[in-house]
Order: structure tokens, then C-alpha cells, then sequence
């Protein structure tokens, strides 16, 4: 509650407190009718594999459907889609905005998912693939198929640490505040971006997560994000994430940097005409 | 500084044997009384001995032992050292650390965060605050450091007792040890402060924790290898102590090399704790040996139990003591069961030389203070077939291998294809991943009901198994590091490997190899490995290799190698490959 009394507060002075209090009271309603199953500790049991639906993983705001390489043909467009921005309005400053605007002028080369990169937080989540959560005793581990990401989750500090130093994936800890699960997330490298379509943060940036079950085989994932040499303003990101329900579900490997070594070696190769 | 093992007891299973020599001596040299016997010493383990005598000198305020260069003496309490190799920091062990007391911790402290962690430096504990201090209320204010060899120890500001303060152990029954040390040794029970139940030596304290994780760590081999009592009469005190049904693992002798004629005994503690018993007069002994009891350790450890109820594997590990082991036997040590530590020791030394000069000791040990676990004396890794060789290949395999052609070098490398998948930052493959190498050997656990998952730091690689039955993936879904199908075999995690694409190979291995690996817990620190690999088309019989992962949640948190990201190297080697090429193309043209 302290972060949403904080996203309020800062929202208010920019006059945007009517979309964000209507967005938590949404919120509010889903989670406050459902108990779900508990874990060894009795805290909400979420473990299992998860996957997002939706086209975040292509842009984060709503987007009309546009072209991709042309020699792929309808299948590399991109699909339209509704956004998860909460207000659908990611507060850049001017800089920035012109930065996210050169990232996807130049995303076919840039995109660190087109170099098989870590994807980052909360890229991570939303990407087309299964992950699986895992509740250990004092740590909660969520291994993503894509490019072998990993977060170690920090059940067991009273407060969060400082990374040791920057990285893709961040450093997260955690707290169970009732049925939700809060990550606080930091210590990026800032190289990561949140989509394709070149939305990005600093090493700066500070991600809120919370993960609440609103359903048997659904959780609310909501994250909020911070980085003020970026963005005006705090803002958040909601959206579902479904449990996946084949009896054989199970998160899948997927070691893409040999796709990716044409675009990032592919003028090293030997030249073979005569 | 010289030393020597002296026959050295093996473990009847290869590589599980340890044994090591170190020493921190707590000498309190106070007039003693049978049953009232006096705290007279603690071994640490370490390195270098003289250093070790610098270090306390300098950080904790004790002075060098007049007439010897492996102790020093910290008000009342001697501490002395003996060169070696440990098989780990003592937290974790039934001697978990030793405390001293300073007027200003706080200023200690900012002192100690000075000094740094490089070289012979100081590490530092933080509270989950972030904090380095904290105020027990009721009591004092504490702080944790490490020794530059392992040995942890807590500074407190106890200005009723300053320098050497207490010796704190970790009991599965703190109640019952209390006793049994009040029984055994004398000690006056007492409450520190009024709060904190204890006994008391004079003024030196022990203090017991209740230890939760299974049984606390033997302490021999251990940083802190054991802690020493003086007694007066030590004859009548062992006479006392055997009615008591202590075990006695050394009848009182004058060892070997001795300083003194006074005579050593040693008694097994509760909580895996050795003690020494020592007559008045004891000096230490020149080139003291000490050998951990492998066998013991295994038979007295229970692995404990998820809160789920599953083994407990959970928690960060190394391959560090693993680095160096050969897979197969070396010819040239066909008849030893285990290597001595210094031969250990050299062994990793060379690895490590051969590797890239240097590179080891830069990227952890003196960066990030971090202190490796010794290296393991345990001769090859292969442990089936007995004599540590692998099986004959067979006849389709030498014939197949004849005629595959050649692998470009690097500098001929026509493409990023033609580099290995490890270079490629791809994968080492099902059994690589789990190989020791020179650094990154982290290996994290985290479990879930019915899931393992096993993280290695290297390349960064994750696999979940699932210990329950489960349909796996199909067969014409294949993986680098395959399908891990796992189940429980008692305290043993047995994972089959299935679906693998058989795109790496290990040792020759093909695309048929069957990969079985098996992950029992040994000790509280000591997480053993077994690999089995059955491939009929290039081995006539299968074989198993088996090495050791060291527990290391006090010091190390893997890192993110973002392996493919900070591939420098590649781009590197593919120009260089290019740069040749155009260097040779344009001899070629001047040559016409």
C-alpha cells in the first residue's frame, strides 16, 4: 500500500490521480474476493509455470499493427495491441523520448533481444515464453526460458542490499505483504530494454513488482517503475499472468545466441567469393 | 614455513578423505585446578602462519608469542598458527566463531572497512540492514568479521571484558552442551549481562547457539580446527573424563616435535567439536599435523529436511576444492588413495597457472576477499572403473574419430560456428556445466515442492528437475542440457537426463550418451556429485566420475555472467582470424 500511496501522491501533482486511483480500486476488487492455496509458510502458493498473453513483449503502450522485414512477409509485422501502461503514458523526458524513438528507428540491429541479450526487468516477464517460479525456503528463484534468465529473489533480508554491481537481471528482494508478493528490484546495468519496440531505463532504475494470485491459475502482475534521470515521473505497468495449464507444462530451453551471432559476427565471417 | 603429513587416515571412499593442517592456538595461561580446567587453545586453519601472526598483531590487538613465529597472545588467550590448507571457515562448524571486545566498535569498525578486503584485508558481515554495527539491547553491540583464512569472529563492546571475550559454539542441544562442558571442563555457569546463559572461564565466555540446518560442521579441518583446555593434573582429569564416558580420540602423549615435554590429549565434544587437553607448560608443537576423520564426519551427519519434508540440498555451493582434480588418473599416482595437501595445493596451483596467469587470483580471491575452500585431495574424478581410468573406447568409436576431420583453431575460424559452444558462451554441455574450472564455480540450489533447480554460475545455466513423476518433453524435442527427470533414493537426488541434442560432447561422448547423475549431501558443507555416463558406441562399459561441491553461503553469491552479452573474445578471435587473412592474402600477392 505504501508504494500506491506513494504513485498518488506523485501522480496528483501532475493531475493524473483520477487514472491511478481508478486503476487501483480495480485492482483492489479482483484481489480482495480471492484466497488462494498456501505454501509450506503460509504465504500464497504460487508456484507452478506462468506465461503472459498479450503483445507487451512488442510494445508496452497500445500500438497498431505495423511492418516488419519485409522478407519475412506478414510474419514478421507486428501485431497490434492494447497496452499495460497504466494511463498508457510512459512520462520520458524530452531527451529520452528522442532516445526511445532512435531504439526503434534502429531496433533490428539494436534490440538486445535480437542479440540474444538477458532481457532484464520486467522484460523478462512478459516475454512470449513460459517461466517457472520456485519457493524455496529462503530465497524464490524464477528461471525464464528465454536465454537462460534466472532471478534469485531475496526472501531473507530484512532490507534490500546493495548490488554488488550492475547487471542485466538486477538484484531483487522480496516481501510477502498479505497475499502479494513485492519485489523490489534494482542494481541494473541499464542496457536492457522494456520491448521492441525500444522503450528503456537508465541503471538508475528501481522496478516495484507485485505479484498477487487473483485466481487459481491467474496473478495480477504489477510493477512500478522508477528512474529519475529517465522519466518525469514514476509509472506503472499492470497485467495478468496465467498459470500454464498442460499437465506436461514445463519451461522449455531456449539458448538463442547462435540466432543472434549473424547480426553481431556476421562481418567477421571469412568471405568466401574469389 | 615447513610441514608434513604423518599417515594421514583415508576414507574408504576416494576423494572423500580429508585432512589438513593449520593451527590458531588459545593459549590461557591461568594456574589451573583439575575441573576447573582453563581454555588453552583453538586451531585455526590457514595459510601462512607468519601473516596470520601479523594480521591478529595488527587488527586485534595481541601481541607475538615470545620465542615462536606461530602464535600470538591476545590478553590471556594464545592463539597460535601452523601453516596448511582448510576445508572451510569455521562458521557452520560446532565452534562457529570467536569473539573480542573493543572499547569503540564503531570506530573498529570504520577502522577495519579501511583496511579493506585485498590481500591479508579484513571482510566485513553486514547485518540485513545493511548495517555493520548493531546494538543487542540488553547486551552490547556486535559486529562479525572474517579472517583473511576463514575463521569468523565477532567484535563486541563489552567493557567489563576487553580483548578475547568468548568462544561461541553451535549446539543441536545448547542446553546440553552447557552442560556437559560445566561437567566435563568446569566453567562457572553464569548470565552474561544477566540475559545471555553461559559458562564462564575466568573471563572468557562460552557461549552456545542453537544450530537448526542438521548437525553443526566437524570442526577438524575446519578454519577453527579445535578448541584446547589446560588442566592441571591430566592423568587424573583423563581418569575423571573417562568415567564420564567422554571419547577419547588421543590418549594423552607428548607428540611428535613438541616444544615442551607437557602431554596433549584429545576428547571428542558434543556437536562435532575436538578439544585438546593440555598439561601446564604446553608450547605448541614444531610442524603439527592434523587430520580430519572423513569417515566420522559422514557417519555422524543427518542431511536435513526441507520444511516440506524433502532432503534439503538448498543453499550456494562451490566447485572451488574440485578445481584441478584430473578426470583420469594420472599414471604416475596408481597406487594413492588421496593426495597430501601440499601435492593438492600445487595441483590446483598448476591449473590455475595453465589457465591464464593470474586470472584467479584477480577475479576473486583478492577482488572480493572471498577465501576458497582447499583444494580436494582426491586423486581423479573418475571413481568407476576402480582404477580411475575411462573404459577402452571402442573400435566403431577409434575408427569414427580417424576419420572426422580436423577442428579449425581459433585463428582459422571461418565464422562463430567454428569455435566451440563454451567460447560461443552456448553451453559446456550436460556434464561440462557442472565442471570446476578456475573461477565462477558457483552453483546455486533453490527448491520448491517436487522441483529442484540447479543454477551454475558459469555461462549462467539453469535446469529444473522434477522429483515427481512426469511425462517430459517428446521425443523429437531435444535440449542442450536435455529433459531432467529426478527422484529421491533416500537423502539422494538421482537425476536421468533425457532428450539431450547431442550437440557437445564430453570426453568423446555421443549423441547416444545416457547421463545419470546423482547429488547426496555428506556433510553440512559437503554436497557430493556423481556423474554416470553410459554410451555403448564409444565406451565397452559405463563410468561414473565423482567430485565434491563445498557449501559457501557465509561468502559467496553468484554472480550474473553474462557470458554471451561480454563476449569480447569472439569478436576478438574473428578479426584476429580476419586480420590473418589479409595478412596471407597479401604475401600471397607479393609473392606473384
Amino acid at each position: 500500500m505504501v508504494t500506491r500511496f506513494k504513485q498518488a501522491a506523485i501522480a496528483s501533482a501532475l493531475g493524473l490521480v483520477a487514472v491511478l486511483l481508478a486503476a487501483s480500486s480495480a485492482l483492489a476488487q479482483s484481489t480482495d474476493t480471492y484466497s488462494a492455496p498456501r505454501a509450506w509458510d503460509g504465504n500464497p502458493d504460487i508456484n507452478g509455470v506462468w506465461q503472459a498473453i498479450g503483445t507487451a513483449h512488442w510494445d508496452l503502450q497500445d500500438h497498431q499493427a505495423s511492418a516488419g522485414l519485409p522478407e519475412l512477409g506478414a510474419l514478421g509485422a507486428v501485431p497490434p495491441g492494447q497496452g499495460i501502461v497504466v494511463g498508457n503514458e510512459i512520462p520520458y523526458q524530452a531527451w529520452a523520448l528522442e532516445q526511445k524513438q532512435a531504439n526503434w528507428d534502429n531496433r533490428q540491429g539494436e534490440d538486445p533481444e535480437a542479440k540474444c541479450y538477458l532481457p532484464g526487468v520486467p522484460r523478462a516477464t512478459y516475454l512470449p515464453y513460459p517461466f517457472q517460479i520456485l519457493q524455496g525456503t529462503n530465497k524464490i528463484m524464477i528461471v525464464y526460458g528465454y536465454a537462460e534468465a534466472n532471478r534469485t529473489i531475496h526472501m531473507d533480508k530484512e532490507n534490500p542490499e546493495s548490488a554488488p554491481l550492475d547487471t542485466w537481471m538486477g538484484r531483487s528482494h522480496g516481501i510477502w505483504e498479505g497475499d502479494t508478493l513485492v519485489v523490489d528490484a534494482q542494481g541494473f546495468n541499464g542496457q536492457a530494454w522494456f520491448d521492441r519496440a525500444g522503450n528503456f531505463a537508465s541503471s538508475a532504475l528501481k522496478v516495484t513488482e507485485r505479484y498477487t494470485p487473483i485466481g487459481p491459475d491467474a496473478m495480477l502482475y504489477e510493477a512500478t517503475l522508477e528512474d529519475p534521470t529517465v522519466f518525469t515521473r514514476p509509472w506503472q505497468i499492470s497485467m495478468p499472468l496465467y498459470r500454464r495449464l498442460e499437465a506436461n507444462a514445463q519451461v522449455i530451453e531456449y539458448k538463442c545466441v547462435e540466432f543472434s551471432e549473424e547480426i553481431l559476427y556476421g562481418h567477421l565471417r571469412k568471405q568466401t567469393s574469389e | 614455513m615447513n610441514y608434513r603429513i604423518t599417515s594421514p587416515k583415508t576414507s574408504r571412499k576416494l576423494g572423500a578423505a580429508v585432512f589438513s593442517v593449520f593451527a590458531v592456538v588459545n593459549l590461557i595461561a591461568l594456574p589451573a585446578t583439575v575441573f576447573a580446567a582453563t581454555p588453552h587453545h583453538i586451531h585455526i586453519a590457514l595459510n601462512n602462519a607468519s601473516e596470520a601472526v601479523r594480521w591478529y598483531e595488527e587488527h586485534m590487538a595481541c601481541e607475538a608469542t615470545a620465542g615462536r613465529n606461530d602464535a600470538v597472545l591476545c590478553g590471556t588467550t594464545e592463539i597460535a598458527f601452523i601453516e596448511g590448507s582448510t576445508q572451510g571457515g569455521s562458521q557452520g562448524t560446532g565452534v562457529d566463531h570467536i569473539s573480542f571486545s573493543v572499547v569503540d566498535l564503531t570506530a573498529k569498525m570504520t577502522e577495519l572497512e579501511n583496511v579493506g578486503v585485498r590481500g591479508s584485508g579484513v571482510r566485513l558481515q553486514r547485518f540485513d540492514d545493511g548495517a555493520l554495527v548493531r546494538d543487542i539491547p540488553g547486551l552490547f553491540k556486535i559486529a562479525f568479521i572474517f579472517d583473511p583464512w576463514g575463521t569468523k569472529i565477532e567484535l563486541v563492546e563489552d567493557t567489563d571484558t576487553l580483548g578475547f571475550h568468548h568462544i561461541h559454539l553451535n549446539s543441536v542441544d545448547p542446553v546440553a552442551t552447557l552442560q556437559w562442558y560445566g561437567e566435563v571442563l568446569g566453567g562457572t555457569p553464569a548470565a552474561l549481562k544477566g540475559t545471555l546463559n553461559g559458562l564462564q572461564f575466568d573471563d572468557v565466555w562460552i557461549l552456545v547457539s542453537a544450530y537448526t540446518d542438521g548437525r553443526p560442521g566437524l570442526t577438524r579441518g575446519r578454519a577453527i580446527d579445535h578448541i584446547g583446555f589446560e588442566v592441571a593434573d591430566l592423568d587424573q582429569a583423563a581418569e575423571q573424563m573417562s568415567q564420564q564416558q567422554v571419547q577419547f580420540r588421543q590418549q594423552p602423549m607428548v607428540p611428535e616435535n613438541a616444544r615442551s615435554s607437557a602431554r596433549q590429549a584429545f576428547i571428542q565434544g558434543p556437536d562435532g567439536v575436538t578439544i585438546a587437553l593440555v598439561e601446564p607448560g604446553w608450547a605448541g608443537v614444531v610442524e603439527q599435523v592434523i587430520v580430519a576423520d572423513a569417515d566420522l564426519a559422514t557417519e555422524l551427519y543427518i542431511p536435513p529436511k526441507t520444511p516440506w519434508g524433502e532432503p534439503d540440498l538448498q543453499g550456494i555451493w562451490t566447485g572451488d576444492a574440485a578445481h584441478g582434480i584430473p578426470m583420469q588418473r594420472p599414471r604416475d599416482v596408481a597406487g594413492s588413495e588421496t593426495l597430501t595437501t601440499q601435492e593438492a595445493a600445487a595441483r590446483r596451483e598448476r591449473g590455475t597457472l595453465n589457465s591464464i596467469w593470474g586470472y584467479d587470483r584477480e577475479w576473486r580471491d583478492t577482488t572480493l576477499g572471498y577465501v576458497k575452500s582447499a583444494p580436494s585431495t582426491q586423486v581423479a574424478m573418475v571413481v568407476d572403473p576402480p582404477d580411475g581410468r575411462l573404459p577402452a573406447t571402442t573400435a566403431e568409436y577409434r575408427q569414427a574419430a580417424a576419420n572426422r576431420p580436423p577442428r579449425l583453431p581459433p585463428e582459422r575460424a571461418e565464422g562463430p560456428e567454428d569455435l566451440g559452444t563454451f567460447v560461443r558462451c552456448i553451453t559446456r554441455g550436460p556434464v561440462g556445466m557442472m565442471m570446476p574450472g578456475i573461477y565462477n564455480n558457483g552453483l546455486q540450489i533453490v527448491q520448491s515442492p517436487g522441483n529442484v533447480a540447479i543454477q551454475k554460475e558459469m555461462i549462467h545455466e539453469t535446469r529444473i528437475i522434477s522429483t515427481e513423476p512426469r511425462e517430459g518433453l517428446g521425443e523429437n524435442l531435444k535440449q542442450w542440457l536435455g529433459d531432467s527427470h529426478g527422484h529421491w533414493e533416500g537423502d539422494t537426488l538421482v537425476v536421468e537426463v533425457r532428450n539431450l541434442n547431442g550437440r557437445t560432447s564430453y570426453q568423446g561422448s555421443s549423441e547416444n550418451m545416457q547421463l545419470t547423475q546423482r547429488f547426496t549431501r555428506t556433510g553440512p558443507n559437503s554436497l557430493q556429485y556423481q556423474f554416470i555416463v553410459e554410451d555403448p558406441s564409444v565406451w565397452a562399459q559405463p563410468w561414473t566420475g565423482m567430485f565434491t561441491f563445498v557449501r559457501d553461503d557465509s561468502q559467496y553469491e553468484l554472480v550474473e555472467y553474462a557470458c554471451h552479452e561480454g563476449n569480447y573474445g569472439m569478436t576478438n578471435t574473428l578479426s584476429a582470424a580476419r586480420a590473418i587473412d589479409a595478412r596471407e592474402a597479401e604475401a600471397a600477392a607479393n609473392d606473384r
